[in-house]
């Protein structure tokens, strides 16, 4: 083994592992020395249930053990011949089993394994078994499938071996975003991985076949697996067929009568939608009564609970009022954008009437809403969220939240960014998310400031400056090991943690998340509450979770697993007239809630009075259940799971072998410690610069408005430098903000993070010396200027005085640094105009408006994603092509324009900064300019081509944009967004 | 859904209907077909919603909604849309024996449910349906389909309307032996007699019994269990027994006169029709003429409005149509909303007909008949009505109430009755001791289909009372589940 000779290193290189037939036929017959492939059947006798299959898994593992010790180096296992009398084993049953019986046996690493079955055929199905130790998969069937429909013509166009070459194309592609979800970069480290969590399955099964993933709630065992796979094989070798030569339809991701239970399905969607229109809270209770009663068909881990009424109930009056309940309801994070003005309003009113909160979601707002309707309605949404893309994110949009959200990750879709497709960024969208019409937005999945728990504590002190009587909260999904995060993030000083269960989401979501991504709220939420109680942290901050809450019932659950608020969000939208399309992303829905489409949008039908009745009703039912279980508050009701227990009339088959202990389990602490949200969190604003200094000192500017200037020193613990004066002039001020330098500050010393972040205009801050992290993310008008000490030696555009991810986020402002930016400069920036000496890795990245100028060298990776603005790099050495990322970008010479612009900025840096480098490139103007480079999105530029060419056809203006917009909507060639 | 945009790039169309004028002169029917490229374009407004309500047939506020027989529209709307026609039968017929016939008469639910109906004129699901089966058989691809095997049971079908048929065709299937008995000389119920020939062709009829007679039913006619053949005989020679004798009993208008010669069950005026036509083509005489008589319709409903059709073709002098209930709105009212079976007013092949030949609506509303006046033979001469309002009584029922002053005399040679169906008539029922619901029907509960009777199994009106086309096909489809299960001890039907 540890010498290297040839037959020590004989191996299979696979460039995909999905293999098509002629493929695994290689495989198969492969002849080499050191090379021997066996393969092993995967089948059981159907009529004998469980005996036969574990006695079949059981021969297989032996029949894997000879295999290796006559030499073969290659199992391929092989469900082909199914036949009447036998059936194939589950593939991922089998193919685990053997895993882990070869990891056992200590030879796993002798063999290769590989899969042939007609079971597969969705990313899903590949990403477990790859993530079970398969190595490569032969989808046999699905490739029958595609032959059979082109036979059909249900697939025209397409010669059989395309169509296969397409699938396995998608197939691999999907595969790649699944793992790029999880953050894993390489099939080698994803093959084997198991990061999976098993809902449903008995501990023994789990232990033997899939050892060691976890699986909370028990479930069924090898006789259940055993009696599908009996009733399936049944299916297909019937005596009598009955059926036709068509096959059913399962009813997965639509609606379909004899498939797949949906809770939302015809008669609850008309009960809900009437119930909320006619205000009629016995048809509401018609719907509860559907949606609640799952006692023959199972859809919810809460559904298989039981509640326990006290011995004696208490009077209704006595439990406190719909209006103290409906405080503590949210609704979801859509963005204006994913979803229609009318209907993003509509919550936002309804929220607003009921002491509740709405989520802007990501995507900015419109200013317009934060000035109340003349009724007194208010459309300014009281949850304001912050997401990886920080579209719309201002100091006037954080100044305006009762409750700033920073979304980590959305339970539809785990490990995504939001995505809106350029056919729906309307020019009022792009507006407000600070973008450029037509062009696709895609947040990416990691917040680019947020790589650990601290950074994450930082960006929750961030906002927290930004806006300090807002609630901060963050956004966890639900999943194995949620409880140790949201420690984390109580310790960060959140005021809130949300743990959002995994089926909500609007139809937008890709297919590869809909199913199998995420995990139920139960038992994220049972965690977290557990977690939080065992460290003490649970009575600083409050819980919430949501996730396709329906009704009263399932809050009262939620609260009864420890949560404290509750979100809403297909619910509600089913009140405001959703009819769940699931079309969201086409920009076609017909009842104008999940579109932008002018025509469509027309005929919306719902009014804030339905999502407001809907409230309404789920708060009454709570206080019903309250009122059976003995709870005068909501307070009381949190954690005391003592008052749940699993349903013991379940008539379902399956359902015997659950056990809930794990998640009804109290943890025994005493009195002291508080089991719902009871004391604030300290947040150390007291001790900000801001507080000690700079507000005292910008009275005259933020009273009278009368220019005011100081020279401070300032130390890496001053963080957050100027955001809390900075929310104060957009409180007073509003967007506009201050004159140009009515604030100046020049601060001497090395700044700490976060400085200037989410200045307005009217700002100046003057930075003598370095900075940290984060400088000025978020601008929003102020001007930032850096510049070494005076008297420094070191020849400044040569040394990095700014740490990473500086303006990230930022949407105006200027910036003028002399000397070079960490990694990650101007990452999603949407307006600022910046000149820079030099840059590191991904700068300007995701950027979608702005300038940017470089006098220097750029990382690699410059301008991936970019969708807008212009970067402007001087590329002296005729190296940056390498060093840009030319996905979405292209390379061009300045025109006249861009020269006059550059050399504008480039005076001013000179101005403020006194750079050299600057000041040599303006003194050979003429030379120089030419080693310029545009960096220009493509995008960006079709975008404004198509407006000029709409300004030459005689339009003006927001019509010139709107015609442009339709112009370049259906472009196929249109590189990102689709 | 082969085109996301569908419905909001072209707009709903029917094929026109043959001009009213023209089609009164003959039997045949007015219905046309599209061209394929227009049904193309018409299957393209089909949103492949997620939750196609269209698809769901269930009962809100005892009126249906969505398609009781879960037809497959989403999926053949976009097979259609994409030319795959044959694809888009095979999908039809999955769920529907006999798309021919509600392609024609069904009220079409469905539409009513269609998503795109919130906001839009519906899919034109009826008409696309229709179009595809009628495609399939000119194209051939209709074809006998016997079963590979025969179980070697026997059922007996009592009852060759809309739910007798789906049993069979669905219990033939599954491989057992069916015989279908028929009290009348032709098969198919109500498809062959109730409904005329302008609506749904009997060729049309006769063609599926054809073929389900060549993929092995027997059908028996002329021959009327509970007096041709006691009913427990059927108990001694079949293995299960399915009754599927509709809901017949007619609902009467005890008024004054009532026995005067002119005054007619619709039922027996449309049956006898029928029958001469397919006899003689009318020659016979064998039938209730409207020729020349002022006629009277009483009754708003599809029965009525077939009266109102036939005595049309026949040449009436003058027609009237009465209605007891309030004229129904042009749209939907708040308390009917989507997806309800819009309680709207239409004007059906009938009334469209009348306004053409005598210049206005048929449909008189909120009129009640007092009395029946005769003349000295004995034949009726005159209706005398008054008109109603609705109020409540003590216990909060809707009753109507007379307004004095509003008496009116209407001459009339002949009356039809079209006021709908009480329930089951009883020799069958009383012969094997089948319990009965209040209503007098059969009693075995939905979905299970068994009455308390060992292998006796009730479907269709005669178990659910006077309903649609659809649901009896619902019905014949489950209770042949049902049987099946009974008899195997599983099944596969759906």
């Amino acid at each position: 083994m540890l010498d290297s000779r040839p037959d020590n290193c004989r191996q299979i290189r696979l460039p995909i592992p999905i293999l098509k037939n002629s493929d695994l036929e290689k495989l198969r017959r492969i002849d080499q020395p050191g090379l021997k492939a066996v393969t092993l059947p995967i089948l059981f006798h159907p009529q004998h249930g469980k005996d036969s299959l574990e006695q079949a898994l059981d021969e297989l593992c032996q029949a894997a053990d000879s295999a290796i010790e006559n030499g073969a180096t290659l199992l391929i296992l092989s469900d082909r011949d199914v036949n009447a009398e036998r059936a194939a084993i589950p593939a991922l049953l089998a193919a685990s089993g053997l895993h882990h019986h070869l990891i056992r046996a200590g030879s796993r690493t002798r063999v290769g394994l590989v899969l042939e079955s007609g079971e597969p055929r969705e990313v899903h199905h590949f990403c477990v078994l790859l993530g079970y130790g398969v190595q490569a998969i032969n989808p046999y069937m699905a490739y029958e499938c595609l032959n059979d429909m082109i036979g059909e013509g249900l697939l025209t166009g397409v010669a059989y071996h395309d169509a296969v070459s397409g699938y396995i194309k998608a197939a691999v592609k999907g595969i790649v975003k699944v793992m790029s979800k999880m953050g894993i970069s390489t099939i080698k480290s994803y093959c084997g991985a198991q990061i999976f969590e098993a809902i449903g399955l008995v501990r023994e099964l789990v232990d033997r076949y899939f050892t060691r993933t976890p699986s909370r709630v028990g479930g069924i065992g090898l006789a259940e697996l055993a009696q599908e796979a009996s009733q399936q094989h049944a299916r297909a070798f019937t005596t009598i067929p009955v059926r036709g030569q068509t096959l059913e339809v399962y009813g997965q991701y639509q609606f379909r009568k004899d498939g797949e239970l949906h809770l939302f399905n015809p008669r609850t969607i008309h009960l809900l939608q009437k119930a909320c229109r006619i205000n009629d809270y016995a048809v509401f209770k018609e719907y509860t009564r559907l949606i609640d009663d799952q006692s023959e068909r199972l859809a919810t881990l809460r559904g298989l609970l039981e509640l326990k009424p006290a011995a004696t109930p208490l009077p209704l009056e006595e439990v406190e009022p719909v209006e103290a309940i409906t405080t503590r309801f949210k609704t979801g994070a859509m963005s204006y954008g994913s979803i229609s003005q009318e209907a993003h309003e509509s919550l936002a009113i309804a929220m607003n009437r009921i002491g509740g909160k709405s989520n802007t979601g990501e995507g900015g707002e419109d200013i317009t809403r934060y000035t109340p309707d003349p009724n007194g309605d208010s459309r300014n949404s009281a949850i304001k969220q912050v997401a990886s893309g920080r579209f719309g994110v201002t100091s006037e949009y954080l100044t305006q939240a009762r409750e700033i959200q920073i979304k980590m990750a959305q339970g539809a879709k785990p490990g995504e960014g939001g995505e809106l497709p350029g056919r729906k960024v309307y020019p009022w969208i792009a507006k407000v998310r600070l973008s450029t019409p037509g062009v696709g937005l895609i947040s990416p999945p990691p917040h680019h400031d947020i790589y650990s728990i601290e950074d994450l504590a930082q960006l929750i002190h961030d906002l927290k400056n930004a806006n300090t009587e807002a609630r901060i909260s963050v956004k966890l999904v639900s999943e194995v090991g949620v409880g140790t995060i949201a420690a984390g993030v109580a310790k960060g000083h959140a005021d809130v943690v949300l743990i959002s269960g995994h089926d909500g989401g609007t139809g937008a979501s890709p297919q590869t998340s809909i199913k199998h991504a995420g995990l139920p709220w139960e038992l994220g939420l049972a965690e977290t509450h557990q977690t939080l109680i065992l460290n003490n942290l649970r009575s600083r901050i409050a819980v919430e979770t949501d996730g396709q809450l329906k009704t009263g019932r399932d809050v009262v659950v939620a609260a009864l697993l420890g949560a404290e608020e509750f979100g809403f969000a297909t619910a509600a939208l089913v009140s405001l007239g959703c009819i769940m399309m699931r079309v969201c992303h086409l920009d076609t829905c017909p009842v104008g809630v999940a579109t932008q489409n002018p025509a469509l949008r027309k005929q919306f039908m719902g009014d804030p009075a339905y999502a407001v009745n809907f409230m309404q009703f789920v708060a009454q039912e709570i206080r019903e259940y309250m009122a059976r279980l003995g709870f005068r508050t909501m307070n009381d009701m949190i954690g005391r799971t003592d008052k749940v227990e699993a349903r013991r009339a379940i008539a379902h088959w399956k359902a015997k072998g659950l056990d809930y202990t794990a998640i009804l389990h109290r943890p025994q602490v005493g009195p002291e410690i508080g089991r719902y949200c009871q004391i604030g969190q300290n947040h150390g604003i007291e001790r900000s610069l801001d507080k000690q200094a700079l507000l005292d000192l910008a009275r005259p500017a933020l009273e009278r408005q009368e220019k005011v200037s100081a020279t401070l020193p300032i130390q890496n613990v001053n963080r957050v430098a100027g955001t809390i004066l900075g929310s104060e002039v957009t409180r007073r001020y509003g967007r506009e903000g201050l004159p140009e330098d009515t604030i100046h500050f020049h601060f001497q010393g090395s700044a700490g993070q976060s400085f200037g972040a989410f200045v307005p205009p009217g700002m100046t801050l003057e930075l003598e010396g370095d900075a940290n992290d984060y400088f000025a993310k978020g601008l929003s008008g102020g001007k930032v200027i850096l510049y070494p000490p005076t008297g420094s030696t070191f020849p400044a555009e040569e040394n990095i005085i700014v740490g990473n991810v500086a303006f990230y986020g930022a949407t105006n402002g200027e910036a003028y640094i002399r000397g070079m930016a960490g990694e990650r400069f101007c990452v999603r920036n949407s307006g600022v105009r910046a000149v820079i000496e030099g840059v590191g890795d991904h700068g300007c990245e995701y950027m979608t408006g702005g300038r940017v100028v470089v006098l220097g060298e750029t990382g690699r990776n410059f301008a991936a994603g970019m969708s807008g603005g212009i970067a402007y790099v001087l590329d002296a050495n005729a190296t940056f092509d390498n060093q840009c990322n030319l996905e979405t970008v292209s390379l061009d010479r300045l025109n006249e324009g861009d020269l006059q612009d550059v050399r504008a900025m480039l005076q001013k840096h000179v101005q403020y900064t006194h750079s050299t480098q600057a000041r040599q490139i303006l003194d050979d103007w003429e030379t120089r300019a030419l080693e310029f480079v545009k960096v220009m999105p493509k995008d960006y530029q079709r975008m404004l081509d198509a407006i000029s060419r709409a300004e030459g056809s005689g339009l003006a203006g927001d019509e010139a944009i709107m015609a442009a917009f339709e112009a370049n909507k259906n472009d196929a060639t249109r590189v990102s967004g689709n | 859904m082969g085109k996301p945009t569908g419905f909001m790039e072209y707009e709903r169309e029917l094929p026109a209907d043959r001009s009213p004028v023209e089609r009164v002169g003959d039997w045949k029917e007015f219905h046309q077909h599209f061209s394929e490229s227009k049904l193309q374009e018409q299957g393209g407004r089909c949103m492949d919603c997620g939750i196609p309500f269209c698809h769901t047939g269930t009962l809100i506020s005892g009126m249906a909604s969505g398609c009781p027989i879960n037809n497959l529209i989403p999926e053949w709307n976009d097979l259609v849309y994409r030319g795959l026609w044959r694809e888009a039968l095979e999908r039809l017929h999955k769920t529907n024996n006999f798309p021919e016939f509600t392609g024609r008469v069904c009220p079409a639910p469905c539409e009513g449910s269609c998503v795109l109906g919130i906001t839009n004129p519906p899919v034109t699901i009826k008409n696309i349906e229709c179009s595809i089966v009628d495609r399939g058989f000119t194209e051939g691809w209709v074809v006998p389909r016997p079963p590979e095997k025969r179980t070697g049971k026997k059922v007996a079908v009592v009852g060759s309307g809309p739910a007798g048929l789906s049993c069979a065709a669905q219990l033939n299937k599954a491989g057992h032996t069916v015989m279908v008995y028929e009290r009348a000389d032709r098969i198919g119920g109500l498809l062959m007699y109730g409904i005329p020939n302008m609506k749904l062709a009997k060729t049309i009829v006769q063609r599926r019994v054809d073929l389900m007679a060549q993929e092995g039913i027997t059908f028996v006619t002329k021959t009327a269990i509970g007096s041709d053949i006691p009913a427990p005989q059927l108990q001694e020679d079949f293995d299960a027994i399915v009754l599927c004798g509709g809901a017949t009993k007619p609902r009467d208008l005890p008024a004054d006169g009532r026995a005067l010669n002119g005054i007619h069950f619709a039922m027996e005026f449309l049956h006898a029709n029928t029958k001469s036509l397919l006899d003689s083509d009318h020659a016979d005489g064998a039938y209730i003429s409207a020729t020349d008589k002022n006629v009277i319709v009483i009754g708003g409903g599809d029965t009525g409005t077939d009266c109102v059709g036939t005595a049309l073709r026949h040449k009436c002098k003058t027609l009237t149509q009465f209605e007891i209930l309030p004229q129904p709105p042009l749209e939907r009212q708040p308390d009917n909303p989507w997806p309800e079976w819009p309680k709207i007013l239409r004007v059906d092949y009938g009334q469209e007909e009348a306004e053409a030949r005598f210049g206005a609506d048929p449909r008189i509303y909120l009129i009640q008949t007092e009395r029946f006046v005769g003349d000295t033979h004995g034949n009726v001469k005159e209706l005398h009505t008054v008109e109603i309002e609705w109020g409540k009584n003590e216990t909060g029922a809707f009753i109507p109430k007379s307004l004095p002053g509003t008496e009116k005399v209407w001459p009339a040679d002949l009356v039809l009755l079209a006021m709908g169906f009480l329930g089951p008539e009883d020799p069958v029922l009383e012969q094997l001791g089948v319990e009965r619901d209040p209503r007098s029907n059969a009693k075995a509960e939905y979905g299970r289909f068994q009455t308390n009777v060992d292998g006796v199994f009730a479907a269709g009106d005669m178990r659910r009372g006077q309903s649609l086309v659809v649901w009896a096909f619902n019905e014949g489809r489950g209770a042949a589940r049902e049987v099946d299960r009974y008899l195997m001890g599983s099944t596969e039907l759906p």
